[in-house]
């Protein structure tokens, strides 16, 4: 957390442009110099948890296990879950009160090459909306709801899912 | 950095009893920063964008300008490229910036330098694309992480980004707001403030909704960085709050539509209602 708020400080960029000063070729009696400044509000996001299903012994027939954006699980009928399990977390940070989009696909595909998995994501912002509290954070969180078929067959699964924070 | 991106979950077969957990809970790899966050560029200028890696490793970054559309409900929808109007193609070709990617050690920032350059005889208008900072997340070997002999083991990495929206304005371009319809709603745990944003004109209409009571100055809902852009008419604006909020918005409110404070905070819409 302490980091996540030096990250937060650290935002507040500061960029000098256009410094010049007087050159010395003319040997002037005077040097002029301007010098200028932009401060920018910046937005960070950091990622700091992701979607965790724990470990799970599949069962005789198909079932699912779902994580909600709180991270609790609920474990199909049939199947043994145990480990933790977390929902992906992102900390969002910028311009307090700023509006922002977020897009998150509705489920994500997982294959080990032959096989396949779906689970489909939840966000926390069911919105699509989320605003930035008065010292410029928000958190979004995505869960799943993951389908674990009868058998399901060896290997490892991977995916990739896309979540982006889009200013208007 | 992909063993800590990735957290793993494994599911072992029963037949077989076998139970894997790989890795332990690591997230950050692509962590990101942008400034600014909103581009407005009248005429041939040009503009600086900073990214940084904010993140504890290395990483990619992949910068790229996308159309996007306003949807009547306020989402940005990603257009595919294949399907985008001449407008739009007209923008992503007079739009040049550099680099589109870059490899950043932790804490260095990178300054994206973009530039317009717009045709001889471009009709007056707003033309927008949005720019799009993602990490690249790194490519999985396939020998590793070593598959498991028997069992599933789960790998789901997120690919996370922002986009912001990079505006250029050619000609003399005018545009009014007006609110409607303002209402609460409940659904499920979520309470939230809608209403309906108008704009009429050729140019997008950006500022902040500052939600006050009738001789209360502490406004009840402060909302910045709120869009219509010119594709759409109307748009439904909803405004997250809590559950303290939403009881107090209970009433008699004013609702006001501003301009950004940088621009000069002059009203841009206004409607008063009783809300229940």
């Amino acid at each position: 957390m302490n980091k996540m708020l030096s990250r937060a400080l650290a935002g507040s960029l500061f960029i000098a442009a256009g410094m010049t000063a007087g050159t010395a070729y003319a040997a002037p009696v005077t040097a002029s110099a301007t010098a200028s400044a932009t401060i920018l509000s910046p937005v960070t996001v950091t990622n700091t948890a992701d979607l965790d299903f724990g470990t799970i012994v599949s069962g005789a027939s198909a079932a699912t296990v779902n994580v909600s954006t709180a991270g609790a699980r609920t474990c199909g009928a049939g199947l043994t879950c145990t480990g933790t399990t977390t929902a992906a977390a992102f900390a969002i940070a910028g311009s307090a009160s700023k509006v922002v989009t977020v897009s998150v696909p509705a489920s994500v595909s997982l294959s080990n090459g032959t096989d396949s998995m779906t689970a489909t994501l939840s966000s926390s912002a069911g919105s699509g909306t989320l605003t930035l509290n008065a010292s410029g954070n928000a958190s979004l969180n995505v869960g799943g709801l993951l389908g674990v078929a009868a058998g399901q067959a060896d290997g490892a699964y991977t995916g990739t899912f896309t979540v982006s924070v889009d200013y208007q | 950095m992909i063993q800590k991106m990735l957290r793993r979950a494994s599911v072992a077969l029963a037949a077989t009893g076998l139970f894997l957990t790989l890795g332990t809970a690591h997230a950050g790899g692509g962590d990101l920063l942008v400034a600014p966050t909103r581009i407005v560029l009248d005429g041939p200028r040009g503009a600086e964008i900073v990214l940084n890696n904010i993140g504890e490793e290395t990483a990619t970054y992949r910068i790229s300008l996308e159309i996007k559309r306003m949807t009547p409900e306020g989402a940005l929808e990603e257009i595919d490229p294949n399907s985008v109007n001449d407008a739009e193609r007209q923008t992503l070709a007079m739009l040049l910036y550099s680099p589109r990617r870059v490899t950043l050690p932790p804490n260095q920032p990178q300054t994206i330098r973009l530039s317009v350059r717009p045709p001889a005889g471009l009709p007056d208008g707003e033309y927008r694309a949005h720019m799009l900072f993602r990490a690249v997340p790194e490519s999985r070997s396939i020998s590793a992480p070593a598959t498991p002999t028997s069992g599933v083991s789960i790998a789901l990495t997120p690919i996370y980004g922002v986009s912001i929206p990079i505006i250029v304005r050619q000609g003399r371009l005018e545009a009014t707001a007006a609110i409607a319809n303002a209402r609460l709603e409940a659904p499920g745990t979520e309470r939230l403030l809608r209403f309906d944003l108008s704009k009429q004109g050729n140019r997008s209409v950006y500022g902040e909704v500052i939600v006050t009571r009738p001789g209360v100055a502490e406004p009840l809902v402060a909302a910045r960085g709120v869009a219509i852009y010119p594709e759409i008419n109307q748009r439904v604006v909803t405004l997250p709050l809590s559950q303290e909020q939403y009881d107090a918005l209970h009433g008699p409110v004013t609702i006001r539509f501003v301009e950004d404070r940088e621009v000069g905070n002059a009203t841009l819409a206004e409607m008063s209602t009783v809300l229940r």
